[in-house]
């Protein structure tokens, strides 16, 4: 069955059109529509990528929450001349789930069971919000582009990124000198922004 | 440092994963070359991006429905004291902020911020000129204050914004005890700020990097602070 829209998606008819940029400005004058509509766009990716690095539901909902109310509380924090929407809050949103992964140092044996996470009841692949925008094309090439990374080059990449790690913690982990994980993360950052810039041009 | 150093630390930086002297160092780098270095700026803003595509590799998943309808409870109570909140926080802990303090978290027209800046520039000369004022580095700002007066203002230019979401945060502490007095953001790396506290009844000011929005309990770890032996002699 096709679930018919949500009175969220009814709601956010006049502000579909808008750009992020758009979007920002409004809420920054206190729109809430505006919000609503910034929700339903990154919403699913929020929530999802504080799920991959704290690994309990729970965690991953305060994280996008606070993410969220940050973004409403302090709308100045945003500044459009260094960069996109997009890359703001995703990045606001990884450096709370790290604060908090890093503050719950017990969930850390959790991390393995979450990057496997299956979806449960309640929790869909919210692929339907997203496969048709430019995330979801997004998405494909950041893949794309993680496979190209030599394998020892993505593990200290991941490491870093979806577990919150420390270089100093990856290199006493992997027991190698901490300058060979700098030198495979800078590479490994190298490469990907190389990748990416070209799949975005 | 060459080239490949600093940008190892700032892929370093831009994954949040630099703890100690690393940390440090990362921190002097966007003080003292970033600003104006064009290469490792483009380098810093391309891994911020690249940072930011990498959270795309995490499946999205709906959040659970009960998230929305609690934002907008918490929306509401925080609307109602959105703008307030920050005055009412100083105006607790350290009297009153005076005339425009923490300007750089108002909004309003740009060219009006501008006007404001020049203003109170200005009043930081005179100010200076009049107290014989001295300044004391907090990091890559200045504390610009004179014993025995209940005003200073901090100041610096080449500022780095914090990192995304989050604000600066200006405590003033003693002993064990910090007393909060302003969140601040750059300006285009400018921080111009004007308080109503003699910092030298204070041990030394202290700047965190903290949630932009969240509440002003007790400080985080220490970004940049006044050393006690300059602001004893402030």
């Amino acid at each position: 069955m096709v679930p018919g829209p949500s009175l969220l998606q009814l709601a956010s008819v006049a502000y579909i059109d808008l750009d992020d940029l758009e979007l920002h400005r409004r809420l920054s004058q206190g729109e809430r529509e505006a919000f609503d509509e910034l929700y339903r766009r990154y919403g699913a990716a929020a929530y999802g990528l504080a799920l991959r690095l704290t690994g309990q539901q729970l965690l991953a909902q305060d994280v996008a929450h606070d993410a969220f109310l940050a973004l409403w509380r302090a709308p100045e924090a945003f500044d459009p001349a260094r960069g996109a929407f997009r890359t703001f809050f995703l990045s606001l949103v990884h450096h709370r789930a790290v604060d908090t992964i890093r503050r719950e140092e017990r969930l850390r044996k959790r991390q393995e069971r979450a990057s496997n996470l299956e979806p449960t009841v309640g929790e869909d692949v919210a692929e339907d919000v997203v496969a048709a925008s430019f995330m979801g094309q997004r998405r494909k090439e950041v893949r794309e582009a993680l496979t190209t990374l030599p394998p020892e080059q993505r593990q200290v990449l991941e490491l870093a990124y979806f577990e919150g790690k420390t270089q100093v913690t990856i290199a006493e982990e992997l027991q190698i000198p901490i300058g060979t994980v700098k030198t495979r993360t800078m590479a490994a950052m190298q490469k990907l922004r190389k990748v990416l810039q070209e799949e975005s041009e | 440092m060459n080239h490949e150093a600093m940008q190892e630390l700032l892929a370093g930086y831009a994954l949040r994963s630099l703890t100690g002297e690393d940390a440090a160092a990362a921190d002097r780098l966007l003080v003292d070359h970033v600003p104006g270095c064009l290469d490792c700026r483009r380098t810093l803003e391309a891994f911020q991006s690249v940072t930011a595509d990498l959270a795309l590799d995490a499946e999205p998943v709906s959040p659970p429905e009960t998230l929305l309808p609690r934002l907008h409870r918490e929306m509401g109570a925080q609307a109602r004291r959105r703008r307030p909140v920050y005055l009412v926080a100083v105006a607790a802990s350290v009297a009153a902020v005076v005339g425009m303090g923490g300007f750089a978290l108002t909004q309003g027209a740009r060219a009006n911020r501008l006007g404001v800046q020049n203003a109170l520039f200005t009043d930081m000369t005179d100010f200076t000129q009049r107290n014989n004022a001295s300044m004391t580095p907090v990091g890559p700002v200045s504390e610009v204050a004179s014993p025995g007066v209940r005003e200073c203002y901090i100041y610096g230019t080449d500022v780095p914004m914090p990192a995304p979401g989050y604000v600066y945060r200006l405590w003033l502490e003693t002993g064990s005890e910090a007393t909060f007095a302003e969140d601040f953001l750059p300006e285009d790396g400018v921080v111009l700020l004007r308080l109503a506290f003699d910092p030298s009844t204070y041990d030394k000011v202290v700047v965190t990097e903290e949630p932009a929005g969240s509440v002003p309990t007790t400080p985080g770890q220490p970004k940049w602070e006044s050393t006690p032996q300059l602001a004893a002699a402030g």
